[in-house]
């Protein structure tokens, strides 16, 4: 498929934060998941990927996190060539990206700051740096007075703003949203969608997966359409149909 | 990696533990069992090994030596050849003191290597048969020096722990005082008639009496050894209940030790299980395999290292009690003390501890990381 590429945020002639060559995917149970795909996202661009259900919205993401790999073509994800990448490097490039899920995945038994402290533990950082940009990330997300509160004590929304604490503490390049808005009310999906535009706003790259028409439509942003492994639109703007 | 991340790491191990502590004590339990019973095993091997070892101590073994005895009582047709490179050795002493054969098997040493140099080119002259008929070439240990020299000999070989030289008049009383009454006449008799019928010998002390045959063979090689008189019936079951004593104790302590590593694996499984969610995005925000893995290990660890010291506990007091009651019943105070073995039985423990810990741990965490793919899909 002929690449089409509009971008809300970067330019043209930026460089790739994320390239995908000729990309085709099938499982060991025979299902063609990607087909022949090629994708260029940019540093700075806002990206929704939607699509109906087996569109491979799913493997896309994997593929870019490398948790699975590609049967041909070529990843480029932040500097990193994912087709030879050995597997030891994968923690490396995991470092540069904040992953969104849908069902928030916070831990039941930490804290609103642990769950975020969590992260930065990960990655090796110090006691007075997860302190400082821990409190930093749950202020962005307006959530600087609930550090103390377990994750049960929290509404949807709210959890799904701890998860985006997490994505956002260690400054990644690249943030990527499961369908963050699938377990929220619609008002609080706005609120989602608009913080994760304010970070976008700020240099951050975020790739979206979503359902919600009415997002994409609103929310003026590229818009990447994929059907039976394929691309069949890749629009900007919000004019998707 | 960092201080900050070990410690961090390090706690999360010790609060996996106490999280999941129904699953820990169990795991505990079942390793102290475990670690009893590998310890019961080393501390019967060795009260075993100790009263083998006592056998061993008794069970000596006499190499009678061919001297001027054995040449009165017979001797053998080879000695001429046997006993030819020892010709240099028979003094002028020996040659003047044949004519009384006990004053010439217990020769001076002194004159024997005086005259020694001096004879070599004489030897036919000093060859001649005493009253009783017996040349100096008919026997092989001529004097205390010959038999002490062979003595030494036999101490160098392998496996001898111990040599002991007794003389011809030592063994005879000795023969006297193992005879019940009336019975030691027969040997006065002989001695007062033909002369001492026994032979100087070797006692001999063996370190193993599994390689008593061997070391058997070893001594007949010298010259100058005649027979061997031993208990090898009991050699072999001493060596019998050694060698069984440690296969046992081996497939003792190698089943439990199999079975300390799965039980350990399952508690590790199981917290992993309940800790897939944080595994998940552990993974997800970039955390090694190394990572990911310490935490488990230090559990794993703790699990082993807390079981150790309660089985060095319980075996201690377990112990005690046995001994007591055994010192109390039997009398006999030729056990093996637990002070003699708390600290290297300790050291075992903590040593099989951690190694079904880590292990365990290491295979397990192992195991799930290298499925991949659980990262961004629903758990």
């Amino acid at each position: 498929m002929e690449e089409m590429r509009l971008q809300s945020g970067g330019t043209a002639a930026a460089a790739p934060i994320i390239e995908f060559r000729g990309v085709s995917k099938t499982y060991p149970t025979g299902t063609h998941a990607l087909e022949d795909v090629n994708i260029r996202i940019t540093g700075g661009e806002f990206v929704f990927i939607v699509g109906s259900s087996g569109a491979g919205k799913s493997t896309f993401m994997k593929l870019i996190m490398r948790e699975e790999k590609a049967n041909t073509g070529i990843i480029k994800v932040n500097g990193f060539n994912l087709t030879t990448m050995p597997r030891k490097q994968v923690p490396l490039l995991r470092r540069t990206m904040g992953i969104v899920f849908q069902d928030f995945r916070l831990i039941p038994t930490m804290n609103v700051f642990q769950n975020v402290a969590f992260a930065m533990h990960v990655v090796g950082a110090s006691d007075r740096d997860v302190r400082r940009e821990v409190s930093k990330a749950l202020s962005k997300v307006g959530l600087g007075n609930k550090a103390r509160s377990m994750p049960a004590q929290l509404s949807g929304g709210e959890q799904q703003r701890v998860g985006l604490a997490r994505a956002l503490v260690n400054s990644p390049d690249l943030i990527i949203a499961d369908e963050p808005t699938g377990n929220v009310d619609p008002n609080m999906s706005y609120e989602i969608v608009s913080l994760l535009t304010e970070i976008n706003k700020r240099g951050t790259t975020v790739l979206m997966v979503t359902h919600d028409h009415n997002l994409v439509r609103d929310f003026q942003h590229r818009v990447i359409m994929l059907e039976r492994g394929k691309i069949v639109a890749d629009n900007a703007g919000g004019s998707f149909q | 990696m960092k201080f900050s991340s070990m410690r961090y790491l390090a706690g999360e191990g010790v609060k996996n533990a106490w999280v999941n502590r129904l699953m820990t004590i169990a795991s505990v339990g079942v390793l102290v069992a475990c670690m009893v019973i590998i310890g019961l095993a080393i501390l019967i091997s060795e009260n075993v090994n100790k009263a083998v070892g006592n056998l061993e101590q008794q069970n000596v073994v006499m190499a009678y030596m061919k001297d001027y005895n054995w040449a009165l009582y017979g001797g053998d047709s080879d000695t001429d050849s046997s006993s030819s490179g020892t010709d240099s050795s028979v003094s002028d002493a020996s040659q003047d003191t044949a004519s009384d054969p006990e004053e010439a098997e217990a020769g001076t040493s002194a004159e024997s290597s005086e005259g020694s140099e001096g004879t070599a080119s004489t030897t036919d002259d000093t060859d001649k048969a005493d009253e009783n008929g017996i040349k100096p070439s008919d026997y092989v240990i001529h004097n205390d020096e010959e038999a002490k020299a062979l003595c030494d000999e036999i101490a160098k070989i392998d496996n001898v722990a111990a040599v002991e030289y007794i003389t011809s008049e030592e063994g005879l009383e000795s023969v006297k005082e193992s005879m019940i009454e009336g019975q030691e006449s027969y040997f006065t008799f002989l001695d007062d008639e033909y002369g001492n019928p026994m032979s100087g010998a070797a006692k001999i002390t063996m370190t193993d009496m599994s390689k008593f045959d061997e070391t058997i063979d070893k001594i007949m090689e010298l010259d100058g050894v005649d027979t061997i008189q031993s208990q090898s019936d009991l050699a072999d079951k001493i060596a019998a209940i050694k060698r069984g004593v440690g296969i046992a104790g081996f497939w003792i302590i190698a089943i439990l030790m199999v079975i300390s590593l799965v039980i350990v694996s399952n508690t590790i499984r199981v917290t992993m299980y309940n800790r897939k969610l944080e595994i998940s995005i552990m993974k997800a925000v970039g955390a090694t395999d190394s990572f990911v893995r310490i935490p488990f290990v230090v559990e794993g660890m703790l699990i082993g290292l807390v079981s150790a010291l309660i089985a060095e506990g319980l075996l201690y007091f377990c112990y005690r009690v046995a001994t007591e009651t055994i010192i109390a019943t039997l009398g006999t105070t030729d056990i093996v003390y637990y002070s003699d073995v708390a600290w290297w039985l300790l050291l075992v423990f903590i040593g099989i501890g951690i190694f079904a810990g880590v292990l365990g741990s290491v295979i397990m965490i192992s195991k799930y990381l290298r499925r991949e793919g659980s990262e961004f899909a629903a758990i």
